[in-house]
């Protein structure tokens, strides 16, 4: 989360000659991200990033500890100014309050009565530097609340004293069906088990660590404020806030676990700036529910441990000294060391490693050398998809096509079958995971609609099949589409692209969906299913293949063929063929018609007939004029046979 | 009409259309011809004079251009269009030779994932605050009783408790993983899209440790944007790793000025750090013994930090429009 601070605040409590763009700098390497700094009027605005583990620097005085750790590293002094807080007298007469606090719920509990409150204005230098980190000023009570939370980090609340009945607030969690009005007026329904807080009447007067409600809240008529600190079970906090979609600050903060040690200091800095800001009066003393103190957690490590994980050698005393500096307490007993976690920082720093963190940032990972490994390198992994895309890839961009990435999110309407659905989309047009790449590549169409020119879009990508009681199948393919393609140049290509592939292909006419009738083909390799290719709509040719399935039929590397010794013969035959014959099939059947026949080309067409180029050859002579004449004949009686087919001389 | 030279034309046209050439005597004695057949064949021989004038003329062209002109080595050449593959075929074509040059090996595990692979192995609790910052898309599934939730994984980062799975109950032999695959968030604007790609590297080893990390980050970054470009990186904080990094690259677009794609000049290229000890354990690996580092980063994001690339909103990347990518 991010917070943003004036550079006048930080330095209230950070005393350093630093400027504002040096401490940005140090602070990014070795602590929180400072993502800008800003110029405004005479002071700096920073705007820092605090990871979420870091709940202890969302406050100006976390960040002066912080900066006051990292920036003597740098050769820069600085030191924390403490905070200075003193206990208030206690009144004579204390107003009274119950507190009934549930462990389970709650780690601490606190409130104090304020009265006489003359002034309920802010001053300028309050409002603006709630304004500079992004909070609006309301008025002194509820500002004040505001900026302690943003200068010492814990989140407090102010009730109208008297709109609490029996001056009794009990912890409790709440029943399923609850309903609160909070205090900007909105009604909810709890989904139950929320830490709520109850007058003993069984009302819930407040959603603690969320938001105030309605009921209990400081109003324009308020004249007794009970200003109060609630530290609860932050996984409570975070499951209540984010099911009620309530995300106020001090959800977040408090979400993330805010120590609860804070919220004396916080509380004394309150009433310091109830004392001096609103010239009121304390009227009760300092009630404190706070059954589990916090024990100091020890961490045990050791020298030999941070250098194998920092990968150089640091002195013990450095160690120290940085560990301290975060106020950490640290206990050498030879080369071992014992780490007392101070209470800001209980639930971050659990394991040896955390303190490996805190040694290295600070010391500064730029102090770091970079090596490579050594070691062993792990044995060989199949790769032959990436391969294959790979060759794919390169040999149709040699044939002239164009790669697209098309999500894989899809609408309704372009979905198959039964497909993977969302259920929190970003819109009904990303709802589904696609089952097919067609319709994505059908949607290429689109951005190109003045297109008139031949094109020819392709992409390799997974489409996701749902199975029962498991993750979907993901089956890689590769599809593409032809616009305004010659039927045999689109044809050609992908016959080129399986030869590159070095598979041996059919094509079997078939009644495929998608494709318009009788203008669809299987194709195959042998008797394995590769894939398909026709026509979908006018001018668009469609194919698809399973990457898996051309993986499978492929070969590495094409087989070496002896060169002929004897050459072959070359002459054109020019049949006509009958109506329906299809020329695909005449081609595939006259080269199995005789053995000399290597090779057969159709070359040109012209209404029915349809000109031939065929190679004689034979291994072991040269083949000639005689013994062509009788290949001819032999070809030309089987195309008449097979085909009806005429030689046109 | 094979003359070879002027001269030569001219000999051909006056033999045939001179003052005593073949058509014009035929034209002179179309007189002799009979009356009815007069007209058809004065019109054959006009036909064929004025084809012959024109072919000569066209010739007499063609001769007196060789004769003038010599061969110009500066006329255009006339250049062959070629297909295109993708920026981010190109990218991750890049990154994994990078990464398979010392010894990682590629690999891609599944894009819809169970939550306990994309979260709960990583180290996310179920009520991880961290978990906002992933912004996951949910199947609209039931959950299963073990695995959770199944959800479109938001980070490559998913694969590293299914590698360490991979090499079986007994961690025999290294990990040098590079995994490149799809991921999703609940996000879009200039730079984040819905479906992009990361590429996730892990090393598991005996002694692995952070200059390890360093040193592998700043070999790909030299690699990848070339010698000029400044990389840092500085602390941050992921479930999955102890400690972890935030690496940055300093911005191409503006040089480091700051711009509405970076963050004060500096570009974040993705986390990085020492993998959690937990994470470790739940892939069958002893922390004891083993340590070591991860790092998951966009491969859209990287490529577009490349100096003068020039596209500065991550959905052009996307676009499907032909102009976008044939430059490409």
């Amino acid at each position: 989360m991010n917070i943003q601070i004036l550079d006048s605040w930080l330095r209230v409590y950070l005393k350093t000659n630093a400027k504002p763009t040096k401490i940005a700098d140090c602070m990014s390497l070795c602590g929180p991200s400072c993502e800008r700094l800003e110029k405004k009027g005479n002071d700096w605005l920073y705007d820092f990033e605090v990871t979420t583990n870091r709940v202890d620097m969302m406050s100006v005085y976390g960040l002066a500890r912080e900066a006051a750790a990292i920036l003597p590293q740098f050769g820069t002094k600085a030191t924390l100014v403490p905070l200075e807080l003193k206990k208030p007298r206690p009144p004579k007469k204390s107003l009274p309050l119950k507190l009934k606090i549930d462990r389970k719920l709650s780690n601490r509990l606190m409130g104090v009565v304020i009265t006489d409150i003359e002034n309920w204005k802010s001053p300028d230098w309050m409002k603006k530097r709630l304004n500079a980190s992004g909070i609006r000023s309301l008025n002194s009570v509820v500002d004040i609340t505001n900026y302690i939370m943003v200068e010492i980090g814990h989140p407090s609340h102010v009730f109208d004293y008297d709109l609490i009945k029996n001056q009794k607030i009990i912890v409790r969690e709440s029943r399923k069906g609850e309903k609160i009005i909070s205090l900007d007026n909105k009604e909810y329904t709890l989904p139950g088990g929320d830490i709520v807080f109850d007058d003993g009447t069984g009302e819930i007067i407040d959603l603690p660590g969320i938001m105030g409600t309605k009921n209990s809240v400081v109003n324009k008529n308020t004249k007794r404020v009970l200003f109060f600190f609630d530290n609860n079970d932050p996984t409570r906090i975070r499951r209540s806030s984010m099911s009620l979609g309530i995300r106020t600050v001090a959800a977040t903060l408090n979400e993330k676990g805010v120590d609860p040690e804070l919220a004396e200091a916080a509380m004394l800095r309150g009433i310091q700036l109830f004392e001096e800001v609103c010239k009121a009066k304390i009227s009760s003393k300092i009630y404190d529910q706070y059954p589990d103190r916090y024990k100091v957690k020890t961490i045990k490590t050791s020298k030999a441990f941070i250098d194998s994980r920092l990968g150089i050698s640091i002195y013990k005393k450095d160690i120290s000294k940085i560990l301290e500096s975060l106020e950490f307490e640290t206990k050498w007993r030879g080369n071992q060391l014992e780490v007392k976690v101070p209470s800001f920082r209980a639930l971050d720093v659990n394991l040896p490693e955390d303190i490996i963190e805190e040694v290295a940032r600070i010391n500064g990972y730029y102090n770091l050398p970079s090596e490579l490994m050594e070691g062993q390198v792990p044995s060989a992994v199949d790769n032959s998809n990436f391969k294959i895309a790979n060759k794919i890839k390169a040999t149709l961009k040699a044939l002239k096509a164009v790669e697209v990435y098309t999500s894989s999110l899809v609408s309704k309407e372009m979905i198959d079958g039964n497909a993977i659905k969302l259920q929190n989309p970003l819109g009904s047009d990303t709802e589904y995971m696609r089952d097919n790449l067609r319709t994505s590549l059908l949607n290429v169409l689109n951005s190109n609609k003045g297109v008139n020119d031949p094109y020819h879009v392709y992409e390799i990508a997974n489409i996701y099949l749902p199975q029962k009681n498991n993750l979907p199948l993901e089956e890689e393919y590769l599809a593409g589409l032809f616009v305004n393609y010659n039927y045999r140049d689109a044809k050609g290509i992908i016959e080129t692209l399986l030869d590159q592939l070095n598979i041996s292909t059919s094509f079997k006419q078939s009644d495929l969906n998608h494709f318009i009738e009788d203008y669809a083909l299987e194709v195959r390799s042998k008797e394995n299913y590769l894939g398909k290719f026709g026509v979908v709509k006018n001018d668009l040719i469609y194919y698809e293949f399973s990457l898996e399935n051309l993986i499978k039929n492929h070969r590495d590397y094409k087989k070496y063929k002896p060169i002929p010794k004897f050459p072959a013969q070359i002459e054109d035959i020019t049949l006509k063929l009958p109506k329906n014959t299809k020329a695909g099939e005449v081609l595939k059947d006259l080269l199995h018609s005789d053995i000399l026949i290597r090779k057969v080309e159709l070359t040109d067409m012209h209404k029915s007939n349809y000109t031939f180029r065929l190679w004689y050859q034979s291994k072991k002579k040269t083949l000639n004029d005689k013994d062509v004449e009788k290949i001819r004949t032999k070809l030309l009686k089987f195309a008449e046979k097979e085909f009806g087919a005429i030689q046109v001389v | 009409m094979d003359a070879r030279s002027l001269g030569e034309l001219e000999e051909i046209r006056i033999a045939y259309l001179g003052r005593n050439g073949r058509i014009t005597k035929l034209v002179k004695n179309i007189t002799s011809v009979e009356s009815s057949e007069r007209k058809s064949i004065g019109l054959l021989l006009n036909d064929t004079k004025s084809t012959m004038l024109s072919l000569l003329k066209e010739k007499e062209n063609k001769l007196r251009e060789g004769e003038n002109t010599q061969f110009d080595p500066t006329l255009p050449g006339i250049k062959k269009e070629l297909g295109h593959t993708h920026l981010v075929t190109q990218a991750i074509n890049e990154i994994s030779e990078i990464f398979e040059n010392i010894g990682f090996r590629r690999l891609r595990y599944p894009e819809v994932e169970w939550d306990w692979y994309a979260f709960g192995s990583v180290n996310f609790g179920p009520d991880h605050p961290a978990r906002d910052e992933w912004e996951t898309f949910i199947v609209d599934n039931k959950p299963d009783k073990e695995m959770g939730q199944m959800v479109l994984t938001p980070h490559t980062t998913s694969g590293q408790v299914r590698e360490m799975k991979r090499l079986g109950p007994v961690f025999s032999e290294p990990i040098r993983m590079i995994n490149i695959s799809k991921c999703y968030r609940r996000q879009s604007d200039a730079s984040h899209v819905p479906m992009f790609h990361q590429f996730e590297g892990l090393v598991v080893d005996r002694g692995i440790n952070i200059t390890h990390l360093k040193g592998t980050l700043d070999y790909f970054a030299k690699q990848f944007f070339g010698p000029d470009r400044k990389t840092r990186i500085r602390p941050y904080n992921f479930p999955f790793t102890e400690p972890s990094f935030e690496v940055d690259i300093n911005c191409g677009i503006c040089e480091g000025k700051g711009c509405k794609v970076c963050k004060g000049g500096w570009h974040e290229i993705g986390g990085s750090g020492m993998v959690h000890p937990q994470v470790l354990k739940n892939g069958g690996i002893d922390p004891n013994h083993y340590t070591g580092f991860a790092f998951g980063w966009g491969v859209e994001r990287v490529f577009l930090m490349k100096e003068g690339l020039g596209i500065n909103d991550l959905r052009t990347m996307y676009s499907t429009d032909l102009r976008y990518l044939k430059q490409f």
